[in-house]
């Protein structure tokens, strides 16, 4: 809720300053229009889009056991070339097999998207490849656990070790991956857009628990054993500021 | 130039759809699973390692029985949930000089992680000042106790000596 008001606020002094800065440039365009005979060389249409993941958002709320979100921004810097960054918390809580734990933690991706659509006159959406480097802070807690005991004689094999021995917090982990991003963006209305991204992500590093192991890593999803990929996909809903304008 | 780069795009996608693809997680049966601690019974007088005649272990506080076995090496499974576990080691069972010496094995529980699907094992560590109590006293036919591994992580050697 704190996220969504901080948002408001954001959106509201980037509207404010796109209000005020497109006031005043109108007037010497056309003053210098009768006299120029040469052709004006368009500059690249530089914008900045920023946005939100959905399904984390949703997620969020539908499932006890999640809760995260996701932020997302591009920068334009060439007609076809994004600069592009996405940062987002997560805190999952998950039976796998016979380890229950709780990962928590934030991660930031920075890298760059390529359009490969050509728009017709006056369209702008977007097919995507992309590449982002990310890294994420975290901390494992292991909450509960069985012991693997085939021909058990003293005891139930489905107790759960729930306290004491191997149960408890490892904090200050890092994981370092890379993501190949295929994905679109569509500008439904003027300025907003949907996009949709998948990821294949390959981790480079990870600092492993302590007698333990990075089942999630917030950002990179599931590491399984003996293979460093992953995948993940987000959706989001973004909002442009077009602060320099392409000249027709 | 477009319809390449589509084509590209699509590959891309479809290439991402696939990878999606993990492996279910099966803990495979050849997974050592938690150990049993392996004992070995030594004859002290003559230095062998042999079982003495008309020898059984009965555990403390089951119905169950175990599984008996021929052989000088011997698992016995240790609690999980206590940090001991008493056998009655019985010798000559069933003839008039039948003897029986109640045994605690003190040992301590470290888990240790295997993976996601597996979860953890039990290792144990005998305790060092102490592996063994005897529990009756006087008339005990077993002498005393030799570490022989004091990690108990696998079962392929024997951690405990048993003396007699």
């Amino acid at each position: 809720m704190k996220q969504l008001h901080i948002w408001g606020f954001c959106i509201s002094v980037f509207l404010i300053q796109w209000d005020l800065s497109a006031q005043n440039t109108v007037s010497p365009t056309l003053a210098n229009a009768t006299i120029d005979s040469l052709e004006v060389k368009p500059k690249p249409p530089m914008s900045l889009r920023f946005g939100a993941d959905l399904f984390r958002l949703v997620r969020s709320q539908y499932e006890d056991d999640y809760s995260g979100f996701e932020v997302v921004a591009d920068f334009r810097i060439s007609p076809n070339f994004y600069l592009a960054t996405e940062f987002g918390n997560e805190v999952l809580t998950k039976q796998s097999e016979q380890v229950n734990f709780t990962t928590e933690g934030s991660y930031y991706k920075i890298g760059f998207d390529l359009n490969m659509f050509e728009n017709w006159q006056g369209m702008d959406n977007q097919v995507i490849l992309g590449l982002r480097l990310a890294s994420s802070s975290h901390n494992q807690f292991l909450n509960a656990y069985t012991l693997l005991d085939r021909t058990p004689f003293w005891q139930n094999p489905e107790d759960q070790i729930t306290s004491g021995f191997a149960t408890g917090a490892r904090s200050d982990l890092n994981a370092l991956w890379f993501e190949v991003i295929a994905g679109f963006k569509v500008e439904l209305i003027s300025n907003i857009y949907l996009g949709l991204s998948l990821r294949l992500n390959r981790l480079l590093n990870d600092t492993v628990p302590e007698n333990f192991e990075n089942i999630h890593i917030p950002g990179f999803n599931k590491k399984t054993e003996d293979n460093n990929f992953s995948a993940g996909f987000n959706y989001s809903l973004s909002y442009r500021i077009p602060f320099r304008a392409q000249k027709n | 130039m477009r319809s390449i780069n589509f084509n590209l795009t699509f590959l891309l996608l479809s290439l991402l759809f696939f990878l999606h693809c993990e492996k279910d997680d099966i803990c495979i049966t050849s997974i050592q699973e938690s150990p049993d601690l392996v004992i070995l019974l030594l004859n002290e007088s003559e230095g062998t390692r042999q079982t003495p005649p008309g020898f059984t272990i009965r555990p403390i506080g089951t119905e169950k029985q175990l599984i008996q076995r021929t052989g000088d090496s011997l698992p016995l499974p240790l609690k999980l949930s206590e940090s001991n576990t008493q056998f009655e080691f019985i010798t000559n069972t069933g003839s008039p000089d039948e003897n029986i010496d109640t045994l605690q094995i003190n040992y301590q529980r470290k888990d240790q992680f295997i993976n996601g699907a597996c979860g953890y094992r039990a290792n144990f560590i005998l305790d060092k000042t102490a592996p063994i109590f005897l529990l009756n006293a006087g008339n005990n036919w077993i002498k005393g106790a030799v570490i022989l591994k004091d990690t108990i992580s696998d079962e392929t050697t024997a951690h405990l000596g048993i003396l007699y």
